[in-house]
């Protein structure tokens, strides 16, 4: 007689046990809600600005974590060099820091620091401002990116650089010719995961940049205003958009076929 | 001066090192490297291209120290066993971009194009070209990937294992393709392989590595016939065997193997101990010896224990004065020999494949 396999249909049904809860709880950001009352807060002007500063916070933090991401995740996926896990320890920690650890840290360096003095001299003025949100999404999201740039790298065969030199073309050439174009889907995944890293942001903007409404009031810092005065449609219309959000960010993700 | 020279190369890469690596070729030169896995064979082509920083030594090309050159100076090419032709070009691409570094990809397009066509033809991809690396066969991924590294006419061209992860039937005819091809412009080449059928098609001198040292180079036939020590002979298939020198006279030597006399037509200056090597090649195992019946052969008796078969090859062991010696066998004498194993036949060696080490 074929006996039962305890084991796989224990996991099995853990799995879908999990699964299942997680379905419900964001399922029901779908079927609490009234939709008219949904549509009407979609429109209205506090999440209007809301909105339109999540997005625009977004591409700009997104564009800076690209720009300093590739460098990085391409040095430490190619090169050794002296500190070189220092450095991927350090840039990792926020990942596992608690965002308002990492919010509290930002805020205490561009504080009153000679840090922050000389940057806001130079009119980088990061404390509840909404260049503060800037920073506080760009410093939240960059070590996600590193991470899925860096093995997106380490998975190109390096001999394709190799040849590329032999046959003429400068490290520099190589990179921008070969490396990134063989990286194109890992750099995509990294682009819509640091986007929605960056919308999603709470901690990090509410302790950086504060929570003032009309100013800094980003999706999540709607959300959770919106929450604490007992007005749940605009929470909950903020929460929608953020799933949507991560619903996108996940789908682009899964399709790029990167590998962590 | 040599055209390719390599001296006391050292590289260290942390988890492996290349130690104290000397080599020089000729221009037209074709230098096999072989030796067991992880012997840092892959590590020394890309160090002489230019990969990995030296710890010491000097590599000269063409008159000229390389050793500080970057890797794009050095119009060194590679081949690889996986190919590694860009995923994202098409064939034509591939040979392309090569070209565009050496020819103005504005001004000289059309010459480009006669290039890749060219070398296409004589490596018989032109139907290939509008198709990307990932829809080929083995084969035609690296006769591909050979016409990318040849269309930019380099000093010289490197290849790792080339042949090694195509089909028998496919090696046997792109070793015969490419051996035309490099006897055609008379490039000199560095090929890495484990596969002996290569060392005698191609090379004519030879690097034997072993641990991130080279433990012997030279020509074919001098490694061959005169391994260093009994790692290069075991390695090479040589026998090697411990005698005494019995006679040394104006024209030959003669060396005690426990009693077996045999002749060498080398000299020696050594008075007692010695060591000889044959290759198994060279003795004959027969029932007959009328047709080597000459002054200069070592015909002996000699029991015939074993016939194996290694590959295509068989080999029939036969013993004599306590030595044992192997000997390469025509296959249509098997059937003839399995009877008779255990009986007594005649071993016959010319006296100068008996090299005295």
């Amino acid at each position: 007689m074929r006996k039962i396999n305890f084991f796989k249909y224990f996991l099995v049904l853990l799995s879908l046990i999990i699964t299942s809860l997680l379905i419900i709880a964001i399922g029901a950001f779908f079927y609490v809600p009234d939709w008219n009352d949904v549509l009407q807060n979609l429109f209205c002007e506090e999440m209007k600005f809301s909105l339109f500063l999540s997005l625009w916070t977004g591409v700009i933090s997104t564009a800076l974590v690209m720009f300093f991401a590739i460098p990085i995740g391409y040095a430490l996926s190619r090169f050794d060099f002296f500190g070189k896990s220092a450095v991927k320890t350090i840039i990792d920690l926020p990942v596992a820091f608690p965002e308002l650890v990492l919010g509290l840290a930002l805020l205490l360096l561009f504080g009153n620091t000679p840090v922050g003095s000389i940057l806001k001299k130079m009119g980088l003025d990061f404390v509840f401002t909404q260049k503060g949100v800037v920073a506080a999404q760009f410093f939240t999201a960059l070590p996600y990116s590193i991470r899925i740039i860096k093995s997106t790298f380490d998975y190109i065969n390096p001999r394709y650089e190799f040849i590329s030199r032999t046959l003429g073309y400068s490290q520099l050439e190589t990179f921008f010719k070969i490396s990134i174009p063989l990286s194109k889907n890992g750099l995509v995944a990294s682009v819509v995961i640091s986007f929605a890293r960056c919308i999603g942001t709470f901690g990090t903007v509410l302790i950086l940049a504060g929570g003032s409404m009309g100013l800094t009031n980003t999706l999540p810092i709607t959300l959770y205003l919106n929450i604490s005065y007992g007005n749940m449609g605009m929470a909950l219309t903020s929460g929608i958009i953020l799933i949507l959000v991560s619903f996108f960010a996940i789908f682009v993700f899964e399709k790029t076929e990167v590998k962590l | 001066m040599n055209f390719l020279s390599v001296e006391n190369f050292s590289v260290d890469l942390k988890e492996f090192k290349l130690k104290n690596i000397s080599l020089s070729l000729d221009k037209g030169d074709y230098c096999t490297i072989i030796g067991p896995t992880g012997a840092g064979k892959t590590i020394l082509l890309e160090s002489i291209i230019g990969f990995h920083k030296l710890q010491t030594g000097r590599v000269f090309l063409d008159n000229k120290e390389i050793t500080h050159h970057l890797p794009e100076k050095r119009k060194i090419g590679i081949v690889y066993q996986d190919y590694a032709l860009m995923p994202h070009f098409t064939i034509y691409r591939n040979i392309e971009y090569g070209l565009e570094k050496v020819y103005n990809k504005k001004t000289e397009k059309e010459l480009i194009r006669k290039k890749i066509a060219e070398i296409s033809a004589s490596l018989n991809i032109t139907h290939l070209l509008k198709r990307t690396p990932g829809t080929l066969s083995g084969g035609e991924q690296q006769r591909a990937s050979l016409a990318r590294a040849l269309a930019v006419e380099p000093n010289m061209l490197l290849m790792d294992e080339p042949l090694s992860a195509l089909d028998p039937s496919t090696r046997r005819e792109t070793r015969i393709l490419l051996k035309k091809i490099i006897k055609k412009i008379g490039m000199t080449v560095i090929h890495i392989t484990h596969d002996f059928e290569d060392v005698w098609s191609f090379a004519n001198k030879v690097s034997i590595f072993k641990g991130g040292e080279q433990i012997q180079f030279g020509t074919i036939l001098d490694v061959f016939e005169r391994p260093k020590n009994d790692f290069v002979a075991s390695f090479l298939g040589t026998l090697i065997y411990d005698g005494k020198i019995n006679k040394v006279t104006k024209n030959y030597s003669v060396i005690d193997l426990n009693g077996l006399l045999l002749k060498s037509s080398e000299m020696t200056d050594k008075k007692q101990e010695v060591t000889i090597a044959i290759r198994p090649e060279n003795i004959i195992i027969t029932d007959d010896i009328s047709p080597y019946e000459s002054r200069r052969m070592n015909i002996f008796e000699a029991k015939l224990t074993d016939i194996v078969r290694d590959g295509n090859v068989f080999f029939g062991l036969v013993e004599a004065y306590e030595n044992c010696f192997k000997a390469i066998i025509p296959h249509w004498t098997v059937d003839r020999l399995q009877s008779k194993i255990d009986s007594n036949l005649y071993a016959v060696i010319h006296e100068m494949n008996v090299k005295i080490l």
